[in-house]
């Protein structure tokens, strides 16, 4: 790879790190305004907006799939780490690039089916939060899940260099 | 279809994110039933639909903000001046905190790390033996799973649909069992240093109360605001989360603005890690269910066991193999559906399998081969895995005691639940 476009991939590693902290600061301080707001109104003035129960449910969905997101950019996803103490280092790595292409691919596969699932509602017209076109608040997951199979796109690759280089540094967190 | 399942198997020990595998396993089913795949996108949509969800990320990040602060450090200064008198005090001292602070970070491991770091070199330097402390560390960053508003106490209640209020009741005593089993067996291992941490003093106990003048209030705050009817389970968690960012970010300034983001960053990736496994286990659970697989299972066991004690024991076997392979977050979403009904079958309460589920499940952080807790301490305080396999075994024995005492004692955990 050319320096040119190392450093491009790094700008853009910083720059999807910044979006994902600004997006999970936006929904976690936002819910707990929603959420304290919320009982100000109720038990100070006697009074409450409908929706605030829906919205709070609809961002915790988003709180989901962000750090989603943000859990495979960091490579902390769960994962049943019982052969990594086990198996050898080079078989462990190998079967890394494996393991990693396959979440890939189901993350590829969910991602289009919510696609799939977001064109009919919005065919639907269906709604959320009152009068709110349901495809904005149901947007996040197909997209969620197209970036996170991104992610472990660019894991398999690195899995990859990691084999290739035979370095020890590399591997489960 | 048996190859395909353990083509799955296979890739989930070799270390597949446990959410693309449990997703795969759900579309296969649809494929099965002829269901359009889109249904994955409706269940995972249908996180936004269960009720008191929203308490688990407020509760992380209200944890996690703890822990990077300084409150660790008050805690065990005050939990010192309280209980130090104590013959054996400071060993009683750590596993007091560690619950407490367990209770309140959500068992997700930084209990070894925040006050392990504190408790595992003044254990040492009191002249505690360092198999015992390396142990004593490591089995309490569990304990405190059991009391109120730990996050698998909520998602066993958002998942089996059962008061969250009722499970925070049930929690206690088992809970406390625990602990005084715990402490039993420290002072019983240490009879020949039992000296106490110090003297109990009223002006240190008035200068540490002092110091934790701002957080003593909070459990009082999560408590006291649920019970009172006043505060939802979601809404005590949001009132905590401001509480302390306005604590220690405001009053007492040891966390600053700018290492917030970060600091929720970390929460956040833990809480995605945990709900996309729960909405992709919606959907694997709605298959089952569809399938009529919780009745097989139910018909298959009542074949091998027939009374209520026997299908105890054998939950409790399950359970703790269970607990050895998953954490306890995946098992709650995955197992808790399919064992529910068969529990019920036999009169099992719904509470105290809960209390019986998060028990044995907490035994699993320190069981060989993924105990979680085993890889924190050996990493964080520099020791080999076998050793602190070989440190935690007498802990784990006592706390398995523990558990089959919590499971075949129901009213245990339902005697301050107030209508069972």
């Amino acid at each position: 790879m050319t320096p040119g476009l190392i450093a491009a991939i790094d700008r853009l590693d910083r720059f999807g790190r910044l979006l994902e902290n600004v997006a999970l600061v936006a929904m976690l301080g936002g819910m707990i305004v929603l959420a304290v707001g919320q009982i100000i109104l109720r038990e100070v003035f006697d009074t409450g907006v409908i929706w605030a129960d829906e919205l709070l449910k609809l961002m915790v969905l988003w709180l989901a799939m962000i750090g989603s997101i943000a859990a495979s950019r960091d490579n902390r996803h769960i994962r049943i780490d019982v052969l990594s103490h086990v198996l050898p280092d080079s078989i462990m790595k190998a079967s890394r690039i494996i393991v990693d292409l396959f979440a890939a691919a189901v993350c590829g596969v969910i991602a289009w089916q919510a696609w799939r699932y977001l064109q009919l509602e919005i065919e639907f017209e269906d709604q959320v939060l009152v009068d709110t076109p349901a495809w904005i608040a149901h947007v996040v997951v197909p997209a969620a899940f197209a970036l996170v199979s991104y992610r472990f796109v660019i894991l398999a690759v690195k899995d990859v260099g990691a084999l290739l280089a035979g370095d020890n540094s590399e591997g489960a967190a | 279809m048996i190859v395909v399942g353990l083509i799955l198997l296979l890739l989930a020990v070799l270390g597949a994110p446990l959410f693309a595998v449990i997703a795969t396993s759900a579309m296969l089913g649809f494929r099965r039933e002829d269901t359009d795949l889109m249904n994955m996108a409706l269940e995972i949509q249908s996180i936004a639909d269960l009720p008191f969800l929203a308490a688990i990320p407020l509760f992380t990040f209200a944890g996690y903000l703890l822990s990077e602060s300084e409150a660790p450090k008050r805690l065990v200064r005050l939990t010192g001046a309280l209980l130090g008198w104590l013959p054996g005090g400071l060993a009683l001292v750590a596993l007091a905190a560690c619950a407490f602070f367990t209770a309140f970070t959500g068992a997700s491991g930084v209990t070894i790390i925040a006050l392990g770091a504190i408790l595992y070199p003044a254990l040492k330097h009191d002249g505690y033996p360092d198999k015992f402390n390396l142990g004593l560390v490591t089995s309490s960053g569990s304990l405190g799973l059991l009391f109120a508003p730990s996050l698998p106490l909520i998602l066993y209640g958002v998942i089996a649909e059962v008061s969250i209020d009722d499970l925070f009741l049930a929690g206690i005593l088992p809970g406390m069992t625990m602990l005084v089993m715990l402490s039993a067996w420290s002072l019983w291992v240490n009879r020949s240093n039992r000296k106490p941490l110090s003297n109990f003093s009223w002006n240190e106990t008035r200068a540490a109360l002092r110091e934790s003048a701002w957080e003593i209030p909070l459990p009082f705050v999560v408590l006291g605001g649920i019970y009172s009817g006043f505060l939802a389970v979601s809404e005590a968690a949001a009132v905590t989360a401001l509480y302390v960012i306005i604590v220690e970010i405001l009053v007492h300034r040891e966390i600053s603005i700018k290492q917030l983001p970060q600091i929720m960053r970390a929460s956040m990736v833990l809480v995605g890690g945990i709900l996309i496994i729960l909405g992709v286990s919606l959907a694997s659970t709605n298959y089952m269910i569809s399938a009529g697989i919780p009745q097989m299972l139910l018909e298959y066991v009542t074949t091998l066991v027939a009374s209520p004690v026997s299908f105890l024991l054998l939950l409790l076997l399950f359970l703790l193999v269970l607990g050895a392979i998953l954490d306890i977050f995946s098992a709650i979403v995955l197992v808790v559906p399919l064992i529910l009904p068969i529990a019920a079958g036999y009169g099992v309460h719904e509470v105290h399998l809960g209390i019986i589920f998060l028990a044995a499940m907490q035994l699993g952080y320190m069981t060989p081969p993924v105990g979680l807790n085993l890889f924190i301490a050996s990493y964080r305080f520099d020791k080999s895995i076998m050793h602190v396999y070989s440190a935690t075994f007498p802990f784990l024995i006592i706390l398995m005691l523990s558990v089959v005492l919590i499971t075949f004692w129901p009213d245990l955990s339902l005697w301050l639940v107030s209508d069972p």
